[in-house]
């Protein structure tokens, strides 16, 4: 479990800013002015009738102008630290303030497969497989499906993503379904696992990702699932994808305040629905196109930083979106990509930080990536602890005693404490010679070689027998719908 | 009832008691001193060799074994036989002159004696000459002679040369190492070997000792 908490004051770790406070609080009078001025649609009535009964102005049958009072009013019951838990019901994370948590992404339509070099699309058994990874990768601390399955049929497919996910791996969970059956469904599995609908929602092992089309446009089935999400108090986040230049104005503010307009109108929403609902907004500002190749870019530098910000100034956590790639291979652009956007994640303190592995901006995912991602946490978990200087770790005793001519190897003081200090286990360390007696490798072929061992040698602990056959009844019992 | 395998744990496990009570226990049960040398010490610090290559252990934990290796080697001294001592052999060990640094160096001591090997060392900023009169005055089976800068390396051939001068040269094995050496440059100025790392170092002064 990686321990990343940036801005910790007792040891003073490394910590990251971009927005001023003056700059937070114009950024949000900006989306309160939108919210009041503009207003925003929604296809889902439940919502709108929320709404007007709280207040906000109604126009056209769905067009919701929401005055500031009633933003302000869900900030005081909105939680400001998330739990999510392991499969046995063990608290493990606790996202918030600058705590950083990091998982994979979700549904990439291909993957580069580690055994033959070759891209193809994705099936079942990849996301299995990645899921057997994760669960034994220490600095990945939540999963999300990694993989679209092109083998199952397709409108189910999110069923078989939830029961890979809950089968292989302990870790907790973020799903994503393509409707509102399907998050429904999730939960379903999800209550089967944790033991019925209160414990799940006193020890929730899953959050879902829910995508809105843009800050100003929200789709019913984003709304439906809030709203089921709220009433159950579940934890959720709302993503509205305004893309800069194309479904908001391109200048990086702008596009903030159009989507955090959104962000807002979700979070009032869902406190309408009930107080307290476990809410969590995007960890990235500015989406953009790239006007060249109409690509939208996750490793873009312009997008990090602000948004967690904003989201500290607000009080709410974040969804980050880090350790991702625009490459098409796992080469020299990938690592940079990876190493940089989970860097830049980790010092600012982003929260639930996800989208780890992933290549070809979203479209790929890659397990060797996977691996070579968990080392670059494994450095940022070294890099982000703060130092302790005291009596103890001065040791000045010691220096007294060794002397100006002697030598520390030997002594018992470097025995007990050699191992506190942080050893590479992918990245190589060896003498020319030493890194040519064990064949000489790129990091690429190591991360292969890890990967292969893993899977050979990993076993999750399995869900119980009766446990994995009700949750496959959902599956069952969706299909039969259809 | 203590065995030779308990004593190659605690060599392991740097357990310095462990070893001298074990050792006492053995010769005290009639044990030969030759046999708890090479099948419980040496075997054990082998395994140590080993484990240091395949980076499961650390450098700090083999120099805890190489230590309480030679606390039991110490006990165990004066039960062996002269022709039995001297086949652990004996190395000239030192940086060569015009050069200081003497970390790599005292890490090869270490292990050396960790492996059995009685060490003399010479220090650091040793010339041609002084190491030619260790040799003569010990007897000694290996030369090992280290060098960081560049500008030192060229000491080593001198000191080869010196050797041959003396006439002393096919006596000795020569072995030498540190950042700047290479395998060509020890064939270039005629070393019999070239250790990349203290750990290798030892490895092919074993050989040297067996072959």
């Amino acid at each position: 479990m990686t321990t990343i908490c940036s801005n910790q004051q007792a040891l003073n770790s490394p910590l990251a800013k971009k927005l001023s406070e003056d700059q937070c609080r114009k950024l949000y009078w900006a989306c309160l002015e939108i919210l009041e001025r503009t207003g925003v649609q929604l296809f889902e009535q439940e919502a709108v009738d929320l709404l007007k009964k709280a207040g906000a102005h109604i126009s056209d049958g769905n067009r919701v102008r929401i005055p500031a009072g009633l933003v302000e009013k869900a900030f005081a019951t909105a939680p400001k630290k998330i739990t999510l838990c392991d499969r046995n019901g063990k608290r493990v994370i606790q996202a918030g303030g600058h705590q950083s948590y990091f998982g994979t992404g979700s549904d990439c339509l291909n993957i580069l497969d580690h055994r033959t070099g070759e891209r193809r699309q994705a099936v079942l058994k990849d996301i299995e497989e990645g899921m057997k990874l994760c669960d034994a990768l220490e600095h990945i601390d939540f999963v999300m499906s990694m993989f679209l399955p092109s083998d199952v049929p397709q409108e189910t497919l999110d069923r078989y993503e939830m029961e890979a996910m809950l089968n292989y791996t302990t870790k907790p969970i973020i799903y994503v379904t393509t409707e509102f059956s399907g998050c429904m469904d999730a939960v379903k599995m999800a209550e089967i696992v944790a033991g019925g609908p209160d414990a799940l929602a006193q020890n929730p092992v899953a959050a879902c990702y829910i995508n809105v089309t843009t800050g100003l446009r929200h789709n019913k089935e984003a709304l439906q699932k809030l709203l089921y999400l709220s009433e159950k108090g579940l934890p959720f986040t709302y993503i509205p994808s305004a893309q800069g230049g194309v479904t908001a104005p391109i200048t990086i503010a702008s596009t903030m305040a159009v989507n955090n307009a959104g962000v807002l109108a979700g979070l009032v929403i869902s406190q309408l629905k009930r107080e307290g609902a476990p809410f969590i907004m995007p960890g990235w500002g500015g989406n953009m196109l790239d006007m060249r190749t109409t690509i939208q870019p996750y490793a873009d530098p312009e997008k990090r930083g602000q948004a967690i910000d904003f989201a500290h100034f607000l009080g709410i956590p974040t969804f980050g979106l880090a350790g991702c790639s625009e490459s098409k291979l796992v080469d020299e652009q990938a690592a940079a990509e990876a190493a940089l956007t989970l860097f830049t994640d980790a010092i600012f303190g982003g929260n639930f930080v996800h989208d780890v592995g992933y290549l070809e901006s979203g479209l790929c995912g890659s397990l060797p990536q996977l691996a070579i991602c968990n080392e670059i946490l494994s450095w940022l978990d070294a890099f982000m602890k703060g130092i302790e200087i005291s009596d103890e770790t001065l040791c000045l005793d010691l220096i007294d005693e060794i002397g100006p001519e002697g030598q520390y190897l030997d002594c018992r003081h470097t025995l007990d404490h050699f191992r506190e200090r942080w050893y590479p286990n992918l990245f190589d360390r060896s003498s020319y010679d030493g890194w040519q007696a064990k064949g000489g490798k790129s990091l690429g072929e190591r991360a292969v070689e890890d990967v292969d061992r893993i899977l050979q040698e990993h076993k999750p602990e399995p869900l119980p027998k009766d446990i994995a056959k009700a949750v496959h009844k959902v599956t069952e019992d969706a299909e039969s719908k259809i | 009832m203590a065995n030779l395998q308990d004593l190659t744990e605690a060599v392991i496990k740097g357990d310095e008691d462990k070893i001298k009570l074990t050792i006492l226990e053995l010769l005290n049960a009639g044990t030969p001193a030759k046999e708890i040398m090479d099948d419980g010490l040496i075997a054990g610090m082998n395994i140590v060799g080993g484990k240091m290559e395949t980076e499961e252990m650390f450098i700090p934990e083999v120099l805890m074994s190489a230590k309480a290796m030679s606390a039991g080697v110490e006990i165990l001294k004066p039960q062996l036989t002269d022709e039995e001592n001297a086949a652990s052999g004996t190395m000239i060990l030192g940086t060569v002159q015009g050069d200081l640094h003497d970390i790599g160096k005292n890490l090869v001591k270490m292990l050396m004696e960790g492996a059995g090997f009685s060490v003399i060392d010479l220090g650091t900023d040793v010339p041609p000459a002084a190491f030619v009169d260790a040799i003569k005055e010990h007897n000694a089976d290996i030369v090992a002679m280290s060098a960081l800068l560049t500008t030192t390396m060229p000491k080593m051939k001198e000191t080869m040369e010196a050797m041959e001068n003396a006439g002393i040269r096919d006596q000795v094995k020569v072995l030498v190492g540190g950042a700047p050496v290479t395998e060509n440059y020890a064939d270039e100025i005629g070393a019999d070997g070239y250790g990349y790392d203290a750990g290798s170092a030892v490895r092919i002064a074993k050989e040297y000792m067996t072959n």
